[in-house]
């Protein structure tokens, strides 16, 4: 699924305000201690962030309000600049960078979607699916077949010609979805994109999404506050929390081992077997299993049923198709109840 | 239970406020007895705390004359004197000026090698067709029908042709106001401190009364419409600028990070992103530079502009007041209709039926192209069709003029009675009230309560303007205005004040107000003087009425919006609480509307000064009239104070009030 090489790097991005924050771009992060920084009145927004994203994954970034994961994400597309640290995305260190070298990674290969839709108003649809097209001089007739096979991508033809205030507020995201794909960015950033829509359109276009990744394999950067959300389409998720990135790890892993008592307090209203694999559940295999094997990547979920109406385990496979052991009733009875994990 | 925390307040919330209260009574109290007994005493006092010793004094006007005689005949920046760039200039604007006159009125003079040739204007049928389609095109049936029926006004009245010389005068200024508006607002917009000086030029800019710019504008830019159009964009360019500044600036700031993201040079997010969503807001400053430019025009007649202007500047002149009359009326019409046209281009968005290209898509505009140019073409080959019948044009003439003498006699005696009855009791103990206080006791009265405001720094800014006032030896005049504006703005209030509450009760109450204050609010200045001269003649009562029906549309406007806006819950929950109507209204709608109903009255003094300046026309005696004497005598720097003494005298109103609001508004933990 995931390719291992990092495409973005954080290394002790630190973001700080307040008055003379700049000047302190030269500081050893080592100082820079609460009293140090409340002496001044400065605010950390993101504090001392290291992490590595790698190619083609889906990167979840989730906390709450005022935790930072808007700021750390506007530090990683070079609209605010880190204070502290270095900020790689591919070969090219974000601090310091050429304002021309930036406007070229922006136009070819980073892309982002906005939570307020960030619409042009006075264009159609298709113009505002066009519009980085335009901005990088694309001729009319081009970017205009560009934009209609975006608008197909993401099921609004027929609507070409609307202008935003005649949509709804899911097909304006869909377009502000299709104009940050115009220009087939690598990494594509999603600020807390569906958090302004409904319940009910917000799961629709959850799916939608991971439809799209599934033909798609971009890198994938996206904002959440939903911690359910997160689970639903990550590959890993950081969480943070007071600036802080607190822990990182696959959904799994962070309902099986959440680093502190805020993570588990995320975790704990969180149904398991919708996030636990069938191999986290896996003992030694006993001389009887019935039937033919279960992916150890197998949602416990999707497999529960299945174990539940058998006697004897049920045999638990890897990639390879090796038998690595077999999960019982009791055991997917216990992670359905959320009693015991483990 | 909030409604119980609203209508008894708990002790300690009670207690504060309660005692906020008191203290800004005694101390507005102390403040007024001591006013009078240094009015009453004055006698007693040194003769320099009453009025500066003429040694204080020093002449700034001479200085000033000299220098601008200087810099516009003799100053030269290199090889280039100023006079030739600022001629220069003019004549850049007069070009489009006289084509664009040419073309509605007067016609052209092509030079051609064998000669020139005569091109006949645009013919009216033509011109009134095509705005009729135009009106149509924005703004539905009923405008086109208004175009039609304000053309067919001018066209039989004899006015058509002052008509167009007026439109004319006011497409060009709008056009350059718009240009030079919307850049500077996007600097503002781009280099934030840009912003706070060019908003203190632009509060100078819009208080500064048109006549007293006039004539270092003719030094400068030479005699005739050229000047009245740089006037003209002085007067009318600041709100297009600020609108523009605020509709920036109220983007969503993702919008910006858009461009960001986009890619985008600092010119395309200027020119695909940023302009174009502020689209809106930009148009709201727009139908503002119409409505004043159409306003300036009209005064920038004194200095011969010509058009519907000039008409009623005569007629008030030889007292024909019939002409003023149907003049004033034409240019009230052309206010409505450019104001209903402007507005509507404003609220115009998008639709998707509408994309389609060329021709197809804008089917009416082309049209109206069309007849414009087979108009100009059958002026040019067929005469007949050149002017309207003159057989068919006819002007009420010496009828109105009777009829407004008759009236004039008829009402004089009761008109009179109210009249001397006001001025005796009102107007004559005000003025003589207000010259009577010593200036230094005036001065340190708003130093104090610009310090109570605000702080020492607007105590200061307030000191140093009434300072440059006293020692330029405007003191006297600038009273004899303040007495003026404030008589004015105090019954202004009191008239607007109860209708706005009453308005507010009602939305179908509510909708017939608005109209009414929408209407009036589209009227130049100039035409608030013709029924008033009429009906009261010459001198300080009838100035005040025009002040007073000027300024009344904010006065009422502001406390209608400020009740009507007070969240329904907080009505619902005062009904819930048992008030009656009196009580919600006493207890939680005013208070809650108040700091609107503050705002309300920094505007309802702001119009009332900018009407002070045209009132020099009736024969006020204040600033405003040697502002005025400032452009017949061509006395450029005692026109320049003393238009200066009026803008500091409004600026330091509408400052202490609105500072003042603010602080009253944190200590009674309203935000």
């Amino acid at each position: 699924m995931s390719d291992t090489s990092p495409i973005i790097r954080c290394q002790n991005v630190w973001k700080l305000y307040g008055p003379g924050a700049e000047a302190l771009s030269g500081q050893s992060a080592s100082r820079l201690d609460d009293a140090f920084l409340a002496a001044r009145g400065l605010v950390p927004a993101v504090r001392d962030v290291t992490l590595d994203i790698r190619q083609g994954e889906i990167f979840v970034i989730m906390g709450l309000s005022g935790s930072g994961k808007s700021t750390l994400v506007r530090c990683m597309t070079g609209l605010v600049d880190t204070t502290l640290g270095d900020l790689w995305i591919g070969a090219d260190n974000l601090r310091g960078i050429e304002a021309k070298r930036l406007v070229d990674i922006r136009r070819r290969r980073i892309s982002m979607v906005f939570q307020d839709f960030a619409l042009l108003p006075h264009l159609t649809v298709l113009d505002n699916i066009a519009f980085p097209l335009r901005v990088q001089g694309m001729g009319r007739e081009a970017r205009l077949k560009r934009a209609r096979e975006l608008a197909e991508l993401v099921a609004l033809t027929g609507r070409e010609d609307r202008f935003p205030h005649e949509l709804s507020g899911g097909q304006q995201q869909r377009v502000g979805i299709a104009r940050s794909l115009t220009t087939d960015p690598e990494i594509w950033f999603l600020d807390e994109p569906f958090s302004a829509l409904d319940p009910l359109i917000r799961h629709e276009m959850q799916d939608e999404f991971l439809r799209l990744q599934g033909t798609l394999h971009k890198t994938i950067v996206f904002i959440t506050h939903d911690f359910e959300e997160a689970i639903r389409i990550a590959d890993r998720i950081a969480i943070m929390h007071d600036g802080r990135v607190v822990q990182v790890d696959t959904p799994e892993g962070l309902i099986l081992n959440p680093a502190d008592a805020y993570v588990a307090e995320f975790t704990r209203k969180i149904p398991r077997h919708r996030v636990m694999r069938a191999g986290s559940l896996t003992r030694p295999a006993p001389a009887q299993t019935e039937g033919t094997p279960v992916p150890a990547t197998a949602l416990v979920a999707d497999i529960a049923a299945r174990v539940l109406a058998s006697d004897r385990p049920v045999p638990v496979a890897d990639e390879k198709g090796a038998i690595i052991g077999a999960v019982d009733r009791d055991r997917v009875i216990a992670a359905i109840c959320g009693t015991d994990a483990a | 239970m909030m409604m119980a925390a609203l209508i008894r307040r708990p002790p300690p919330a009670a207690s504060a406020a309660g005692r906020a209260r008191m203290q800004a009574a005694a101390a507005v109290l102390g403040l007024i007895l001591a006013l009078v007994l240094a009015a009453l005493w004055r006698d007693a006092l040194p003769a320099w705390v009453v009025r500066p010793p003429k040694g204080w004094l020093f002449d700034l006007a001479g200085p000033v004359n000299r220098f601008l005689a200087w810099l516009s005949q003799e100053a030269a920046i290199g090889p280039v004197t100023v006079k030739g760039l600022t001629r220069g200039i003019a004549s850049g604007f007069a070009l489009p000026l006289d084509l664009l006159q040419g073309l509605l009125v007067k016609g052209i003079d092509l030079p051609l090698p064998g000669g020139t040739l005569r091109l006949a204007a645009l013919p009216w049928w033509a011109l009134a067709a095509a705005a009729a389609i135009f009106g149509h095109w924005v703004a539905g049936r009923r405008a086109a029908g208004l175009v039609l029926a304000t053309c067919g006004y001018f066209l039989v009245l004899g006015l058509w042709e002052a008509a167009m010389q007026t439109l004319a005068s006011v497409a060009v200024a709008v056009v350059v106001g718009a240009i030079l508006g919307i850049a500077l607002g996007a600097a503002a917009h781009r280099w934030p401190r840009l912003d706070a000086g060019l908003n203190l030029v632009y509060d100078v800019m819009q208080t500064l009364p048109v006549f007293s710019y006039l004539v270092p504008i003719l030094l400068f830019f030479g005699f005739g419409p050229v000047a009245a159009l740089i006037a003209t964009v002085i007067y009318a360019m600041p709100p297009m600028a600020r609108n523009t500044t605020l509709a920036l600036r109220r983007l969503p700031a993702s919008v910006m990070e858009l461009a960001s993201m986009a890619g985008c040079s600092p010119r395309q997010r200027l020119f695909l992103v940023l302009l174009p969503a502020a689209r809106q807001g930009l148009l709201t400053g727009f139908n503002q530079l119409v409505m004043l430019s159409l306003s300036a025009v009209i005064i920038a007649s004194v200095i011969g502009a010509g058009g519907l202007g000039n008409v009623v500047l005569q007629g008030l002149k030889s007292m024909q007041l019939g002409r003023a009359f149907e003049a004033g009326l034409g240019i009230t019409l052309m206010a409505i209709v450019l104001d209903r046209l402007s507005h509507a281009v404003a609220l115009r968005r998008p639709a998707h039926g509408n994309q389609r290209a060329g021709l197809r898509r804008h089917p009416a505009l082309y049209g109206a192209l069309a007849i414009l140019v087979a108009g100009l073409a059958a002026a040019q080959t067929v005469p007949a069709l050149r002017d309207f019948p003159e057989a068919l044009t006819g002007s009420s003439g010496r009828t109105l003029d009777n009829f407004f003498a008759w009236a004039n006699v008829a009402l004089e005696a009761p008109i009179g009675a109210v009249r001397d009855g006001v001025v005796r009791h009102l107007f004559r103990p005000a003025k003589e009230a207000l010259l009577a206080l010593p200036w230094l006791a005036m001065a340190g009265l708003v130093a104090v309560l610009a310090y109570a405001a605000s702080g020492a720094a607007l105590a200061l800014a307030c000191t140093a303007m009434l300072g440059f006032i006293a020692l330029t030896g405007y003191w006297d005049l600038a009273m004899t205005s303040l007495y003026l504006v404030g008589i004015s703005t105090l019954i202004a209030t009191l008239i607007g004040f109860p209708i706005g509450v009453l308005a507010a009760q009602g939305p179908r109450l509510g909708r017939i107000t608005a109209l009414v204050i929408d209407t009036l609010q589209t009227l130049p200045t100039f035409v608030y003087l013709i029924p008033v001269v009429m009906l009261f003649g010459l001198g300080d009562f009838p100035a005040m009425v025009a002040i007073v029906l000027f300024a009344l549309p904010p006065a009422i406007r502001y406390p209608m919006d400020g009740i009507a806006r007070v969240p329904k819950s907080l009505v619902e929950a005062a009904d819930m609480a048992g008030c009656t109507r009196l009580q919600r209204l006493a207890l939680v709608q005013i208070p809650q509307a108040l700091p609107e109903i503050m705002l309300g009255l920094s505007q309802t003094i702001l119009m009332a000064f900018g009407m002070l300046v045209i009132t020099a026309l009736v024969g006020t005696r204040g600033l405003e009239q040697e502002t005025l004497v400032a452009v017949s005598k061509a006395r450029v720097g005692e026109g320049l104070i003393a238009g200066l003494g009026i803008s500091f005298l409004s600026i330091m109103a509408d400052r202490l009030i609105t500072h003042g609001s603010a602080r009253l508004r944190r200590r009674l933990g309203q935000g």
